[in-house]
């Protein structure tokens, strides 16, 4: 009896450990990705990372932007996606919705903005789930 | 008892089996972490200079950053400027650059991440992106000691409840002390499999399970070679300017690995081999590389760019370059590379004639050339030596590296491809600068295809 309680002990500490071990070793989800270029800064939030359609919400926290654009390349691969156009839902928010990655890996999300300041680029890496 | 282990045994190869699959490992690319300095060579404000970024072991923390130059400059002054892409957050300083102990600059950061390094010194820019990463301790470490600290728990606790005569309760603090051994023992076997844990900052790697990972190279990259101006002249400086196209996307390519030190190494030589310059051009905007020079004389010039794309191989890009002019008076030319002047940045002068052997190398076969050199000769761009050559017509191009000769000698192993007169650059640094010694070679043709 104490024995199948040990063993039962012990699988429990080794779960909770593998747990704690591996919930630190993965991403959490949704995505966040900051980026700070000369003209803008902006954080993209996307709320379920996965190939095919997505929704991207763009917040610019520096910078005024009229326009915003998305578009990605998985340079691995050699893949690019078409620009997809964010529109503002509020000032400094923009949501854009579209088919930005083709297959889950590394894509480099290219945001460019313009607006009063000039148009720029930036870019940022991230990784898309299977 | 032993079921017991062994039922512990196969939880921590299950353990093991996960951290396999979840863990990824970061590039190199870039990076720079505590002991593991990052390297660019860089040819800035006329100097060839190598810039060493030095990593930190925790943010915040210090950057080190000094330029060891190549060449002998009066302490030239090289701006620095650190940036992190995500906050925007920006410091400065300057570092001094300096052929011995150069004066490291130290830059504060505050996070791990994306930065970029903005470099500039006489009128010239940089912009070298990288990574600041910080090692997080490892899964193992952690199981190992967690695992030991546990076992010493429940051991004093199983001897105190052994004291008080609770047989069940001592048996089972006596069975978690053993798993405790046991996960501590096996993870310190199994840890040289296990996968090193993703440091602080690292740039997201797709795993096994997801798609694009070991696509076996990035696209090849396309080099449109420019000069600025467009038709330089003979004795005038002049830029010229790589734009790197990648060929699936149409987009700059701008994932450059850090290759022998050097985002590219670019050599250019005038057509008869007595001009010579082995350069490292500045990264000006994404995709784009540019370097300043000047030629002597009117004619054409080959630029042979070496650059690696992140995972991917080397690759090689060719162009010839244009100076116009007037030609200099004839009695300083020569058309021999052997017996001409020093080619290259730097100070110099020619060193000992190299050996070649066999003294008339055969087409295909690994042909030797050592050559003597001075003491205190000083590694640059990771190696003692680099030899780089050219087939006369300057179709062909190769670069090779010395193999660590012992001695004060540099030795090269080198197959000719085919029969013909090839010219050829060997390069080493001293304390003085770069030394460049050029010779010339004529490769018969084996008897199998003769």
């Amino acid at each position: 009896m104490s024995g199948k309680r040990a063993l039962a002990a012990v699988a429990l500490v080794v779960v909770a450990v593998t747990l704690f071990v591996v919930g630190r070793s993965m991403a959490a989800e949704p995505l966040r990705l900051t980026t700070t270029g000369t003209r803008y800064a902006v954080t993209v939030l996307i709320e379920d990372p996965a190939p095919g359609r997505v929704t991207a919400e763009v917040e610019v926290t520096s910078g005024d932007a009229d326009t915003v654009t998305l578009s990605a390349v998985m340079a691995d691969m050699g893949h690019s996606t078409p620009e997809v156009a964010a529109r503002e839902r509020e000032p400094g928010r923009f949501l854009a919705e579209g088919e930005l990655f083709a297959m889950s890996g590394v894509w480099e999300l290219s945001i460019r903005l313009d607006g009063p300041a000039g148009e720029e680029q930036l870019a940022v890496k991230a990784l898309i789930p299977a | 008892m032993i079921r017991r282990l062994r039922a512990a045994a196969i939880l921590v190869l299950c353990l093991v089996a996960v951290l396999v699959v979840g863990a990824a490992v970061p590039a190199a690319a870039h990076n720079v972490t505590a002991g593991a300095d990052l390297r660019i060579a860089q040819t800035i404000a006329g100097a060839e200079v190598t810039v060493v970024i030095k990593g930190t072991p925790r943010v915040p923390g210090p950057l080190r950053i000094g330029v060891v130059a190549y060449q002998p400059v009066a302490a030239l002054p090289v701006g620095l400027e650190v940036r992190s892409v995500e906050d925007g957050r920006t410091v400065t300083g300057t570092a001094r650059a300096a052929a011995r102990d150069p004066q490291y600059a130290r830059l504060q950061v505050d996070r791990t991440g994306p930065y970029e390094l903005r470099l500039s010194a006489g009128n010239e820019v940089a912009v070298i992106p990288f990574r600041v990463l910080v090692d997080r301790g490892s899964a193992g470490d952690f199981l190992i000691y967690g695992g030991l600290f546990v076992a010493g728990l429940l051991l004093a606790g199983g001897l105190l409840t052994g004291a008080l005569a609770r047989r069940g309760a001592a048996m089972l603090l006596a069975a978690g002390a053993a798993a405790g051994v046991t996960v501590a023992v096996m993870v310190i076997v199994f840890e040289p499999w296990m996968p090193p844990p993703v440091p602080d900052g690292a740039a997201p790697e797709a795993s096994s399970s997801e798609a694009g990972v070991a696509a076996g190279g990035r696209p090849y990259a396309q080099a449109r070679v420019a000069t600025v101006p467009a038709r330089p002249e003979a004795g005038e400086e002049f830029t010229l300017r790589i734009d790197l196209v990648d060929g699936s996307t149409g987009r700059p390519v701008d994932d450059l690995a850090v290759h022998h030190e050097a985002l590219a190494h670019v050599v250019v030589t005038s057509e008869d081999g007595r001009y010579f310059r082995h350069l490292h051009p500045l990264r000006t905007a994404p995709g784009r590389l540019e370097v300043r020079m000047r030629a002597d004389r009117p004619g054409r010039y080959l630029a042979h760019t070496e650059l690696e794309r992140e995972n991917s191989g080397g690759q090689l890009t060719s162009a010839t370059v244009t100076v116009g002019g007037e030609a200099p008076a004839p009695e300083t030319q020569s058309s021999d590379p052997a017996t001409s002047d020093p080619a290259g940045a730097g100070a110099g002068g020619v060193g000992a004639v190299p050996r070649v052997r066999p003294g008339t190398p055969v087409a295909g076969r690994p042909a030797t050339i050592e050559l003597d050199t001075p003491a205190g000769v000083r590694s640059w761009l990771g190696m003692a030596g680099h030899l780089l050559i050219r087939s006369q017509d300057g179709a062909f191009s190769g670069h090779v590296h010395e193999m660590g000769t012992p001695g004060s000698r540099l030795r090269f192993t080198f197959s000719f491809p085919q029969a013909g007169r090839y010219l050829a650059w060997a390069q080493y640094a001293t304390g003085e600068g770069v030394v460049t010694v050029p010779f010339a070679v004529d490769v018969t043709a084996s008897e199998a295809t003769r």
